[in-house]
């Protein structure tokens, strides 16, 4: 018996030395504390509750950086939760009923699933407590328990994508004798996000293409290709879009849908439509080695979303560019938004901008605080 | 006597390495117990395993009703009439007495079980067979007597017309086995076959009609139990193996050193102050009915269950022993009643299981010499005649006896001077058993010093120098084999009893 | 001995041809080869040689957790931890040298220490205090899940790149030459799969690992220190993990915290298609290795030969019932 104890203590110590020994630097405890020295509510300022989707990538992280900001500003209490995924939909229901119970000011929620909050924001408006969505708006939400929505024009933001592109493919395309193809690639075909952006870029492009005489098919993932008005067909279209999705949301996955594209003799150009995706172009390249800045010396990649890695391509030339949102703004917006309901203001929805940035603009000023890392 | 039910006619299976059935035939009639008889090993699980499907036959035919038939699982035995009913017994604990019976085949009423109907259903059973069991109770709580009347039960329930119990007596007190005498006297009455697997020679001079006996998976002969003397069966079962007389007197040289002390043993309940000597070269029988502590004993001694008080003394040197491991350190070796589940490890080679307690020996630090390994093995192949293909065979292709002989040999490997032989000849035909007992007698004769638990009188007789009683877990009386007596051990060994 | 000598000759003979070459594990070399080859019928781009080297750079973090979990499975255990274990340990290595300054070698002896030491964790929870495997290691993937992203503070990491400096362990697993990436990993799993083939079947370690998967209690009665090499298997398991977690930090520009769920369940699929029992005792490196290639396959292949996500989930499910049938029937086969 003496001896389990012992091993017991053994790996307690252990645990406990590596979280010392590596994790007491700085940033991995900030990120913690800040959740439970909100909770205390304290100067009389307001105090709420931040539901965001995923507690854990860089992305969200920025959102949290914008909302502490606010939230310092306007000398507010937050306490800020989320679940492990973006995939983790009845954990972040439960998050979130436990922020209406904690009774708070307000609650600014970036929805996983817009469906399955319905219930709490009914419980929400039945308890008096006013909601901001971020991110992603809830559209069938019950009458007046949102009061605003801050989020990224997804099918916009898209569209920044495909003119961007454009206007360095465009031409080739103009003077192309063979049909050319550009590739997509989507994490997912069912999160309200992800396939507005992936539809804003093939509506796009499809429009752009168009408007200069060329025909275009749209092929690959169903639930993308059923979306499209007009499709062309594959067989005689001058330009082909494909739109792939992975099977599980890894950036290995996600590479090996690229590279299935990138390997094709007449692939000008390719889009990947979130921070995992866009590394997977990225990864796939390691190998091919096909991206390049022109359609005359290469494969034309675009990106979404910051992070280092992303941003070190753009910085380098690799990926001509990405399109970024505004994380940070957003979450600074929607508790502003929260701040100002108690105050008995009126607030109004906001659609954030979605910035173009490539290796000229990123360090400018408008761009570069929203380039986590 | 009536008809005749079934037939099997030169039914021939093999395994791996052992030719389980050859060509043995059987008849049962309506109306009559026949027995069938030899020892283990004989066959005659393996040759009612293939009447009831759960094996196949390699060979032979099985006529039943007058007409030829395969069944391929028990299932199909059972709707056809044949049933067999298990020396373990197959049952559901938790659920109730009605419950075990008509599993499988509940009565329903719509989507529910009706459980009203089953318990009535199991009423009439037992009024029928005159015996008065709760079908409500919960199974657990039956004596292993009632549980056995309840599979009994199930059998009749099956509509049977052949049924076969399986040495259905082993774990029955002397009232529970009249019980189950009249309820077989009953079914007879009735017109049923009664197959009747035993080893108890009075009970089937009791009990049984006629008498068919195998002996190393070949068919000897059939009886009829009333012609026949329990001289002429045990003949029929033996065939020329001849059992070396008991032996007379302590063949332990005189003088010889005390090598195992064992002073105010503890451990659970079943094993309270135990206290005894163990010679250099002698043989220590351990006597005793089942459940008197003396595995426990061995297991505690050993290592293999921790002890709560007690001293060891190896070569005179007090020793403290928590592990299996440090028993193996101090040269005790351990061979347990239960072979598959303690002893070897199946799915092993001859070789490996052989080297499994000392690789160190076959090791050049952390590699293993896989060459020196079989040169080992091989070499205890042969010293102790162990029939095996190779020593490459995996060891559950072996038989009992050659296992029992490979597990000899992983001791020996590992010179331990002190062995625990526990049941050495369970499971073990009875030619085997013999070269098991020479082996014993010769490790003894080269200074071996060797415990043998033994449930068997005759082994305990024929084997020990001195003979160590035991009941309900406490030493009850010690003799030297010159003092022993049938009558005298089993008064020691019924000593604590009421 | 007359009869030893006749009856070796049987012995050999109603061995199958099949079982003569290796069993399943010779199956499942077919089956690697015939996939290959029908992907690359299937399709041009899949032909390539930057396709190859993409299988292999996806192939080694697979691989090495393969090559470890198989050590608990053969106990009759399992270790779930991997998946999210290689994350977490990645991160933690990866987070000192981004963001403390470490030099790489450092960053990477840590990540392959914090593995062991689960592994020791691991193997106490299960072989010294008795907690069902699955149970003890589900813990531990809950707690390296949570672990990792406490110390990185939910950032994802990126270890150097290969132009940066402190980049060189890239290279540990490709090597430009002429401009063409040369997948030298692959040379060092193979290594590995020799050298860990023979420590399960020459040494101590791994007898013992076989034989506690066989017959734990056996084993125990035959004197051998069964705890110690019960954990044992369990830290070998971590430190293969270890292993993989520099492999993909290696081969993927990022490591993001909150995922690595789901790929212990590549690496003990392939083991379990390579012929590894899930009851115990049974099984062999090289069948782990090449049962991790056809994972692998399917992984890369599927959706070359444009099959949509969902239908590669099925496929994948399809095989792996498969293997474990061919598992389960031979050893009916043995039982009778």
């Amino acid at each position: 018996m003496k001896k389990k104890v012992l091993a017991v203590l053994l790996g307690g110590c252990m645990v406990a030395g590596l979280l010392a020994g590596c994790g007491g630097g700085s940033s991995s405890t900030a990120s913690t504390d800040s959740s439970s020295e909100g909770s205390e509510g304290g100067g009389g300022g307001y105090h709420f509750e931040v539901v965001v989707k995923s507690f854990q990538s860089t992305y969200w992280q920025a959102a949290i950086t914008g909302v502490k900001a606010a939230a310092d500003e306007l000398g507010v209490t937050v306490n800020t939760t989320g679940p492990n995924n973006e995939s983790d939909i009845a954990d972040q229901v439960n998050m979130l009923n436990n922020a209406i119970n904690q009774n708070p000011d307000g609650i600014a929620l970036a929805a996983n699933s817009q469906d399955a909050v319905l219930e709490s924001l009914q419980s929400a408006l039945d308890a008096g407590i006013p909601v901001v969505c971020f991110d992603t708006g809830v559209p069938d939400a019950p009458e007046g328990s949102v009061y605003a929505t801050m989020a990224t024009d997804n099918e916009a933001a898209g569209a920044v994508a495909a003119e961007n592109m454009y206007e360095v493919i465009g031409d080739y395309i103009k003077n192309a004798t063979e049909p050319v193809r550009i590739g997509e690639v989507n994490q997912d075909a069912t999160s309200a996000n992800i396939s507005g952006r992936g539809m804003g870029f093939i509506n796009k492009m499809k429009e752009l293409i168009e408007a200069d005489g060329k025909t275009v098919a749209v092929i690959g993932n169903q639930y993308y290709v059923d979306q499209v008005e007009n499709n062309g067909d594959e067989g005689s279209a001058d330009v082909i879009i494909e739109v792939a999705v992975p099977a599980q949301t890894t950036v290995e996955l996600s590479a090996t849908e690229a590279s299935n594209i990138m390997n094709k003799e007449d692939t000008i150009a390719i889009f990947g439509s979130n921070q995992v995706t866009a590394e997977g172009v990225l990864t796939a390249n390691q190998n091919l080695s096909v991206l390049a800045a022109t359609p005359d010396e290469g494969i034309v990649g675009v990106g979404f979303d910051a992070g280092a890695t992303i941003k070190a391509a753009v910085a380098d030339g690799t990926l001509v560019g990405a399109v970024t949102q505004a994380p940070v703004d957003q979450g600074k917006l929607a508790i502003e938004a929260l701040y100002d309901i108690c105050e008995g203001n009126e607030v109004s929805d906001v659609a954030t901008d979605a910035y173009w940035y490539d290796a000229e603009n990123m360090e400018e000023d408008t761009i570069a605080p929203n380039l986590y890392d | 006597m009536g008809e005749v039910i079934l037939t099997m006619k030169g039914i021939d299976k093999s395994f791996p390495g052992v030719h389980a059935l050859d060509h043995v035939d059987l008849e049962v009639r309506k109306g009559e117990v026949h027995a069938l008889m030899g020892e283990n090993g004989a066959g005659k699980s393996t040759l009612m395993k293939v009447l009831t499907g759960i094996y196949k036959k390699d060979s032979g035919t099985i006529t039943y009703e007058g007409k030829e038939v395969e069944f391929h699982n028990t299932r199909e035995a059972q709707d056809a009439g044949v049933v067999i009913v298990h020396q373990e017994l197959n049952m559901l604990g938790h659920l109730t007495v009605a419950q075990n019976i008509f599993i499988g085949r509940e009565f329903k009423k719509g989507i529910r079980i009706d459980d009203k109907k089953m318990n009535e259903e199991a009423k009439k059973l037992f009024d029928r067979m005159h015996i008065d069991i709760d079908p409500k109770e919960t199974m657990s709580r039956l004596t292993v007597g009632k549980q056995q009347m309840c599979e009994i039960a199930k059998a009749i329930s099956h509509k049977a017309k052949v049924i076969i119990f399986d040495e259905p007596s082993a774990a029955l007190t002397e009232a529970e086995i009249e019980e189950l005498f009249k309820i077989i006297r009953d079914l007879r009455e009735q017109g049923l076959g009664i197959v009747y697997i035993s080893h108890r020679m009075d009970e089937i001079k009791v009990i049984t009609d006629r008498v068919t006996v195998m002996r190393y998976g070949t068919y000897v002969g059939t009886l009829i139990t009333k012609d026949s003397t329990k001289d002429d069966i045990i003949n029929m079962m033996v065939g020329r193996v001849i059992y070396e007389d008991p032996k007379t007197q302590n063949m332990t040289p005189k003088g010889s050193p005390v090598v195992l002390k064992v002073e105010h043993l503890n451990a659970g309940k079943m094993v309270q102050d135990v206290s005894f000597e163990l010679h250099k070269g002698e043989i220590l029988g351990f006597s005793g009915l089942m459940g008197a502590g003396r595995t426990e004993t061995a297991r505690a001694l050993f290592g293999a269950d921790p002890m709560d008080s007690g001293d060891i003394y190896v070569n005179g040197q007090k020793v403290t022993i928590k592990s299996p491991q440090d028993a193996v350190k101090y040269g005790i070796g351990y061979l347990s009643e239960d072979r598959k589940r303690y002893g070897i490890v199946v799915q092993k080679s001859v070789a490996e299981n052989t080297t499994m307690a000392d690789l160190d020996a076959f090791a050049n630090g952390p590699f293993i010499d896989k060459k020196k390994e079989k040169e080992i093995a091989e070499k205890y192949v042969e010293s102790l005649a162990t029939k095996t293909p190779s020593v490459d065979q995996l060891v559950v292709n072996l038989s009992g006896g050659n296992q029992q002989k490979v597990v000899i040999a992983k001791w020996l490997t590992r010179n331990c001077d002190i062995l625990i032989f526990d049941e050495p000849t369970r499971g073990i035909d009875v030619g085997a058993k013999n070269e098991i007992y020479k082996l014993m007698n010769q490790l003894a004769a080269e200074g071996k010093a060797i415990i043998m638990i033994s449930s068997e009188m005759t082994e305990i007789l024929r084997m020990s120098d001195r003979i160590v009683v035991m009941c309900e877990g406490k030493k009850t009386g010690e003799l030297d084999i010159s003092e022993a007596t049938q009558e005298n051990i089993m008064n020691m060994a019924t000593r604590e009893i009421n | 001995m007359a009869n030893k000598t006749v009856s070796k000759t049987a012995g050999t003979n109603n061995r199958s041809f099949i079982d003569r070459m290796g069993g399943q594990k010779f199956i499942v070399i077919l089956i690697v080869i015939a996939l290959f080859i029908l992907f690359c019928a299937m399709s041009p781009q899949f032909r390539k040689y930057t396709t190859v080297v993409s299988i292999l750079d996806y192939s080694y973090y697979i691989a090495l957790m393969a090559i470890g979990v198989t050590f608990p499975l053969l106990t009759a255990g399992v270790d779930l931890s991997i998946g999210t274990g290689l994350i977490c340990y990645s991160l933690i290595g990866g987070y000192l040298i981004v963001h403390h300054d470490w030099p790489t070698g450092a960053g990477i002896l840590v990540t392959i220490l914090i593995g062991v030491v689960f592994g020791v964790i691991n193997g106490c929870l299960v072989a010294l205090m008795d907690l069902p495997a699955f149970l003890a290691t589900l813990c531990t993937c809950m707690i390296t899940r949570g672990l990792g992203s406490i110390v990185v503070g939910g950032y994802g990491i990126p270890w150097p790149t290969a132009t940066q400096p402190g980049g060189w362990f890239r290279n540990i697993f490709k090597i430009q030459m002429d401009g063409m990436n040369i997948p030298i990993g692959f040379l060092w799993i193979v290594l590995l799969v020799i050298i860990m083939s023979f420590v399960l079947n020459h040494t101590k370690v791994g007898r013992y690992t076989l034989a506690i998967g066989s017959n734990k209690e056996a084993t125990r009665l035959s004197g051998v220190n069964v705890k110690f090499y019960h954990v044992f298997a369990y830290v070998i398991c971590g430190f293969f993990t270890g292993l993989a977690a520099i492999a993909y930090s290696a081969i993927f520009p990022t490591v993001q915290p909150g995922s690595g769920a789901g790929f212990e369940l590549d690496a003990i699929g392939g083991a379990i298609i390579g012929g590894v029992s899930m009851t115990g005792g049974v099984g062999s490196i090289t069948g782990t290795f090449a049962g991790v290639f056809v994972i692998c396959l399917l992984k890369t292949g599927l959706p070359f030969i444009g099959l949509t996500a969902n239908w590669q989930q099925i496929i994948t499910g399809l095989v792996l019932i498969a293997s474990v049938l061919i598992d389960i029937l031979n050893r009916k086969k043995e039982g009778k």
